[in-house]
């Protein structure tokens, strides 16, 4: 919040991925948003985090297999474009989750798939996991997706009938309602969530242009948010019924450089 | 030799169910021949797990840029009428019973209509996507895949050995030797590939099969 004058003025813009992600330290949750697409996953937040190297995180992401992007500086030209989920890839924009993983950063990984994807090169997740180095919780999407939006509805638990009689809902509370047995599943909460956006305003307005998938789900469902944007526009720009997500769920709004990554190792 | 059917032919057995209007969401592996050559004639609208409702075709190839894209990553075009969605919103639409159709690919099926396809054998760690929500929330959940393993064993047991994804929620399995519906704890053989018996399908089954008062050969007319 900086002051003009005597009046407050709303700007959540920060000027650099490194300073949004300035206090995610060692043990904190995550909540980091992405699926299929580069274009879906925040890659400058993920990288500035890999630089940090805040360690012991939690991570709530829906997919965290493939491999990384330095199990990628490894790998020569098709085989390493292979490493996400089998199609081809963008190059070093094409950060994921994994960076973390392979960096040994993420202790828990809280997720949908974490076995390597049908022609891919591998998962560091998979890899991390035989050695010992990382723990899974394997959650359906949709249970998931709704612990993550319960957490920011103020939902503390749901019922859902959704994994009865199998493992994903060994252990939990179950309760039938009109004849359907269903299990009690708990709202996730994060310290942050990491998610990519079209476009913003000052104020953490965000829209899309495409499937928000996690990204939407995730606003706001953590104690700071952070947007990761293609572009920023003015107050006004975007129209009311456009706006899918509100910026009261959006703490910090980062601007991506309009030229294409070249590594995450570097500050942009 | 008995021949069994390409994944063609047998999406063209899952494809001709679809009716206008009917919600299709296709599982990766095998349902993706549904995809490839989906029905002309009828108006259905394919949902995707990320918040994607009514794409059109598969583009291959892919122009420069494009980004829409399906849960099992092929990119598609986009199609008047589309809709898009949080994941949240997306899987509302799937518990809340407003899809049709699941078609999903398995590692094994049961005589309880158990499905099992998110853990290979030996394995700490898995994939199991929207596959939990889709198969016990769909109207008609369907499996598609071939009727034994690699090393020939069978797909279609009598009790799922491994981790289920969702229980008791099958309600047809359609493979390159049968077309059978899961009901009562029954395996009932509708269909059969062209010069295929009874007998030759219980041969490579783990479950007991029972022929349907209506079972004929395949025919795609």
């Amino acid at each position: 919040m900086q002051r003009r004058g005597e009046h407050p003025v709303i700007n959540k813009v920060v000027p650099s991925f490194d300073e949004a992600v300035s206090d995610v330290n060692d043990g904190a949750s995550i909540h980091v948003g992405g699926f299929i697409g580069p274009a879906d996953w925040p890659a400058y937040l993920i990288s500035a985090l890999g630089r940090k190297g805040a360690k012991d995180l939690t991570v709530a992401c829906c997919n965290m297999s493939g491999i990384g992007p330095i199990a990628r500086e490894q790998l020569a030209g098709e085989e390493a474009l292979r490493g996400f989920t089998g199609m081809a890839g963008t190059g070093m924009d094409h950060v994921t989750v994994a960076l973390l993983i392979e960096r040994g950063q993420v202790r828990k990984g809280i997720t949908t798939f974490s076995a390597p994807m049908r022609g891919s090169t591998g998962s560091a997740f998979e890899s991390m996991l035989e050695q010992g180095r990382i723990q899974l919780e394997l959650v359906g999407q949709g249970t998931l997706a709704e612990r993550i939006r319960a957490a920011k509805a103020g939902i503390p638990a749901f019922y859902t009938p959704v994994g009865v009689g199998t493992p994903l809902a060994a252990g939990r509370e179950t309760r039938t309602f009109d004849g359907v047995e269903c299990v009690l599943e708990q709202a996730l909460h994060a310290d942050f969530a990491l998610i990519r956006a079209a476009a913003a305003d000052r104020y953490g307005n965000l829209v899309w242009e495409h499937p928000s998938s996690f990204n939407a789900t995730m606003a706001g469902a953590a104690t700071i948010t952070i947007a990761e944007v293609d572009r920023l526009v003015d107050v006004g720009d975007l129209g009311p019924a456009e706006i899918e997500v509100p910026g009261v769920l959006v703490d910090r709004v980062v601007v991506r450089p309009p030229v294409p990554m070249k590594s995450w190792r570097e500050e942009h | 030799m008995l021949e069994r059917l390409p994944p063609e032919i047998v999406a063209l057995l899952v494809t001709r169910r679809f009716r206008d209007g009917d919600v299709v969401n296709l599982g990766i592996g095998m349902p993706l021949y549904c995809a490839l050559n989906p029905p002309q004639d009828v108006e259905v609208i394919y949902h995707s797990e990320q918040g994607l409702l009514g794409f059109g075709p598969i583009l291959d190839p892919v122009p420069d840029g494009h980004r829409l894209q399906t849960a099992g990553g092929h990119f598609v075009a986009p199609r008047p009428g589309m809709s898009f969605m949080s994941h949240d919103a997306s899987f509302a639409l799937v518990r809340g019973g407003f899809i049709d159709y699941t078609v999903l690919g398995a590692l094994e099926v049961d005589a309880e209509g158990n499905l099992a396809n998110f853990m290979r054998p030996g394995r700490l760690s898995g994939s199991v996507g929207g596959a939990p929500d889709l198969a016990q929330c769909a109207r008609n959940t369907y499996v598609m895949m071939t009727h034994t393993s690699r090393d020939g064993a069978p797909k279609v047991v009598q009790r799922c050995t491994l981790p289920l994804t969702a229980a008791r929620c099958v309600d047809r399995i359609y493979t390159d030797v049968a077309v059978m519906q899961v009901l009562d704890g029954k395996m009932m053989v509708e269909e059969y590939a062209p010069g295929w018996t009874l007998d030759d399908i219980q041969h490579i089954t783990g479950a007991q099969l029972v022929a349907s008062p209506v079972m004929r050969e395949i025919s795609l007319q």
